[in-house]
């Protein structure tokens, strides 16, 4: 399993980033300076890195505005700030991770994987971890469709 | 026995021995929105055949029946008091909708309708050869809960209805009308478990920008409607407009032809969306009702099943939406009778019971039935284009709905029953018409005048939506000849009324258009329904004929947003709505052609229950002969004169202005057919006649706002005598200027043109009142009065401009 996730690169815009720190302050939630997004992608099956770097490179981020980072197994590393991971709940359907799948194909692995896509959220600032769940409930995710952790 | 019900894969219901209390119960318990009479049919069809139902059948029968799919309130029986001036009449209707917007429809008896209220959408001639289909629907539940997966849902499966309709047509364009809370409501006003107003905006707007956007079809006509009523019930309603030649307008099933289905797969989205729509929300409403879409899997089914559709691979089509495979594959084998096996249907995961795979409303699915002879043909060619095509069975001649899964049957029952043996409900309306007082004079002083006004400009219902508009697609097949912004440049515009679609490409050689407008007027039906159906129905036209559409070339589509239909009062309301369409339908010569209502659009909180305040939106279309002929709403050159066309009439009441004052009184704007349809069909040959530079409708925010509008969207000024605008009796300025009287236009001429645009109009209500000005100010003036407005005209579209942000 290897999670493959999408940076924007330095001078670039981070439009989505902005858009959500502008919906925090809309909610009356004060003390975040920034916000970093960051679309990641979880692919499992019998693949190797180099071709997910592949992937990465050719259908995930744009060679441009974007860089990528390919880990095996699932990311877990220590920020020093907090990270908000949202995620489709099971059974719900992921329309991205069937086209992604169809693309890895088209892209020549024929090897079977199955993908699951989520989005990371890197909060830059001082808030309580009550205030990161209620971001992630009020604005992220909805909790419907999608399940979220605050790390 | 080979067609024995075998409940190896589905389980045997219980209920032939319940009571009626238990029955009620089990139908609560199952999501199924049954009645108890509807409960008690059932039972009774069920203890003929000396048995029980499966989950399948009772599943099966539950979508068949529900609001959604047989819209039972408005095709039931009604009896409707009217209490007027303290009398009261009775009506019994045995089916609302036949009674009165059908009933139009059929008296008018245009011969350019050519399908009318039978197929997934409505049809009217565009020329000889080609007709041009239009549908709306509404996906309210749905975005309440996921707005970005409800909305963007909602707009898949009213393309995949004109792509259902006769035996396809081709998407041109996309309409969509949204009504949301405001937008600024505070965090602790919002329900719990509800989302706050402007994250469901958001997530509405950014699904249909995303699923429009991606199929390839510009968005190009809308609105947006902002009132707390609408807080945790939002209204999403949807439109396509496509084109259909007209020999592929019929479609018949055979016997013996196959049941194929095309597109996506089948999971557990959406299970008893048709069921759940007849269902008030509440914190608990559930996961299994909402839908995921997938656009790019409906473009390639679109694209294939078009080239299907030319090379005669298919006898007919239908959808699966609402009810999903149950609904689509029920209505299509209707009159001879079906076998299904459910084991076929490609499904995205393993685990659906039968009863799952066969009411899931998973998207991008289309029904076809194929002749055998042409079974290899027709999956080669979806193949080909990477589009999942499967048989999953045939239309039979028994008249029998008969359900498969791994060679066991788990559902056999009459079609007849299935169809026609919904008991019709009895509703009891009421409506009490409120007497309307007309309001005193406010008499204001210029500057209390300039502040109202500029809050009028900036009100949500008025305001730029541009920051909607811009993040749709509205060029895309490069066909959109009139705009949804328009004026001077991309940083000045104004509100388009109406948008052209020039279907050149589509139909090469070709100079006609097709216009497409709405109207609504929510705010007027808090106060009286009948005037809100009829104003909406006046303001959709207005706005097609502000562009330059032909009044006698109009089609409509009514689509009812209301509350419980179970109480009388919220029905009474909607049955007076009802009679109004039929009354201006008649009066102004348009026919209906399709329509569609979401009823029981209510919410709980803490065991109270809100009603939305209702809703009729009403969409028109029409085609326009010479594409040339049409205008904008932009002023165009100074020193050109301005006219107002038709009456102002001391009518406040539901207006933008009462709003703002927090007026309750007062008349709401009524509707005077004669009067202004006398005034649309010489605007038509006006503008055919090249005499008239730009036209504007004026409604929300009354004359000054229409005005204003005019001339920022033109980067001009502009010069209006107050005093010289027609009214009927002796108004005050305020009355003049933000009045919502129907029936009036603001256009511009040049001096040149000026005796002939006279000519036309003798006999109507109009008046020259001023012209455009070099200087880029605003000006309203009442000498007689003594009232002056002044404004930079720059400065009004800054505040026109910035009043919402998504």
């Amino acid at each position: 399993m290897f999670e493959v996730d999408i940076f924007t690169k330095k001078g670039f815009k981070d439009s989505r980033g902005e858009h959500v720190l502008s919906d925090i302050l809309d909610i009356g939630i004060k003390g975040l300076k920034k916000i970093d997004y960051s679309p990641f992608y979880i692919i499992d099956g019998s693949i190797n890195k180099s071709e997910v770097k592949m992937i990465a490179s050719e259908l995930l981020s744009d060679k441009i505005t974007e860089r990528f980072k390919v880990v095996s197994g699932v990311e877990d590393k220590k920020y020093k700030n907090s990270i908000i991971e949202v995620l489709y709940k099971k059974c719900v359907t992921d329309t991205v991770s069937e086209s992604l799948v169809k693309a890895i194909k088209d892209l020549g692995i024929t090897k079977d994987v199955k993908v699951k896509t989520g989005h990371k959220y890197y909060l830059h600032g001082n808030v309580s971890r009550d205030i990161l769940n209620k971001i992630a409930i009020k604005l992220l995710a909805n909790t419907l469709i999608q399940e979220y952790k605050v790390k | 026995m080979k067609n024995k019900i075998s409940c190896t894969n589905c389980k045997t219901i219980e209920i032939l021995n319940l009571s009626d209390k238990e029955l009620v119960n089990f139908s609560d318990k199952n999501v199924l929105s049954l009645s108890i009479d509807e409960m008690k049919s059932i039972q009774f069809y069920f203890k003929k055949l000396k048995r029980n139902p499966t989950d399948v059948e009772i599943e099966t029968i539950a979508q068949t029946w529900s609001e959604h799919c047989k819209h039972k309130t408005l095709t039931g029986i009604i009896e409707y008091t009217e209490e007027k001036h303290f009398k009261k009449t009775k009506k019994i209707y045995n089916n609302l909708l036949k009674e009165t917007v059908f009933k139009a429809t059929m008296e008018l008896n245009k011969k350019w309708c050519l399908s009318v209220f039978k197929d997934n959408a409505g049809i009217i001639e565009f020329d000889a050869k080609n007709g041009v289909a239009f549908k709306v629907e509404t996906h309210n539940h749905p975005s309440a809960l996921e707005p970005y997966g409800g909305s963007a849902t909602g707009i898949g499966g009213v393309i995949r209805d004109i792509l259902g309709v006769g035996l396809g047509a081709k998407p041109l364009a996309n309409t969509d009308v949204f009504c949301f809370g405001n937008l600024d409501t505070k965090n602790f006003q919002v329900p719990e478990g509800m989302h706050h107003p402007k994250r469901i905006a958001k997530g509405v707007v950014a699904g249909v920008r995303d699923y429009g956007n991606r199929m390839g079809i510009p968005t190009v006509n809308g609105a947006v409607y902002f009132d707390d009523g609408y807080m945790a019930n939002p209204l999403v309603y949807c439109g396509t407009m496509g084109i259909i030649p007209k020999n592929k307008i019929d479609k018949k099933v055979n016997s013996g032809d196959l049941i194929l289905v095309v597109g996506g797969k089948t999971g557990r989205d959406g299970i008893h969306g048709a069921t759940f729509s007849s269902i008030q929300l509440d914190q608990e409403s559930d996961i299994s009702a909402v839908q995921i879409g997938n656009p790019i899997v409906e473009k390639k089914v679109l694209d294939t099943m078009l080239k299907a559709r030319d090379l005669n691979l298919y006898r007919s089509v239908t959808d699966c939406g609402a009810g999903g495979l149950s609904s689509a594959i029920g209505e299509l084998g209707e009159k001879t009778g079906v076998i299904v096996y459910l084991d076929k249907v490609p499904l995205k995961y393993e685990g659906l019971a039968p009863w799952e795979i066969w009411i899931s409303e998973a998207q991008e699915r289309m029904v076809l039935a194929v002749p055998q002879k042409n079974k290899k043909r027709i999956v080669e060619l979806f193949n080909k284009e990477n589009v999942e095509a499967v048989f999953i069975g045939e239309f039979t001649k028994d008249k029998k709905l008969m359900l498969k899964y791994n060679n066991y049957v788990v559902a056999n029952m009459d079609m007849s029953f299935l169809h026609y043996g919904i008991p019709k409900p009895k509703k009891f309306a009421v409506c009490k018409v409120k007497e309307e007082k007309i309001q005193k004079f406010i008499k204001m002083t210029s500057t209390d005048l300039s502040k109202i006004f500029k809050s009028a400009l900036s009100d949500l219902n008025v305001c730029s939506k541009e920051c909607i508009i811009r993040q749709y697609d509205h060029e895309v097949q490069g066909q959109t000849i009139v705009k949804p912004l328009q004026g001077a440049d991309i940083e000045v515009s104004g509100p388009g009324d109406a948008a052209v679609i020039f279907p050149y490409i589509a139909i090469s050689g070709t100079k006609k258009g097709i216009v497409l407008s709405n109207g609504l007027n929510p705010s007027y039906g808090k106060i009286n329904t009948y005037k809100m159906a009829a104003s909406a129905i006046e303001e959709s036209l207005r706005n097609a004929v502000a562009v330059g559409a032909d009044l006698e070339k109009m089609s409509l589509l009514d689509n009812f947003c209301w509350g419980n239909p179970n109480n009388p009062e919220t029905l009474g309301s909607l049955v007076r709505a009802a009679i109004a369409c039929y009354d201006m339908s008649k009066a102004f010569d348009v026919p209906f052609i399709s329509g569609k209502d979401s009823l029981h659009n209510e919410y709980s909180i803490g065991g109270k229950k809100y009603s939305i305040p209702p809703v009729l939106l009403i969409s028109a279309m029409g085609v326009i002969e010479n594409v040339a002929n049409t205008v904008t709403m932009s002023l165009k050159n100074d020193g050109n004169k301005i006219f107002v066309l038709g009456v102002t009439r001391n009518e406040i009441a539901g207006s933008v202005f009462a709003k703002i004052k927090n007026i309750k009184d007062g008349i709401v704007p009524t509707v005077y057919p004669k009067e202004s349809k006398e005034i649309m069909k010489r605007i038509y040959k006006a503008i055919s006649n090249g005499l008239i530079e730009c036209c504007h409708d004026c409604s929300e925010g009354g004359l000054a706002v229409a005005i204003s509008e005019m001339a920022f969207a033109g980067d001009k000024g502009v010069e209006v005598d107050i005093d010289a605008i027609k009214t009927k009796g002796k108004l005050g300025v305020t009355e003049i200027l933000f009045s919502e009287s129907n029936g009036r236009f603001i256009v511009e001429v040049i001096p040149e043109n000026e005796s002939k645009f006279i000519e036309i109009f003798k006999g109507c209500v109009f008046a020259e009142v001023g012209c455009v000005r070099e200087d880029k100010y605003v000006i309203f003036e009442s000498l007689k009065n003594k009232i002056k407005i002044k404004e930079k005209s720059r400065n009004l579209l800054k505040v026109w401009q910035n009043a919402i942000n998504l």
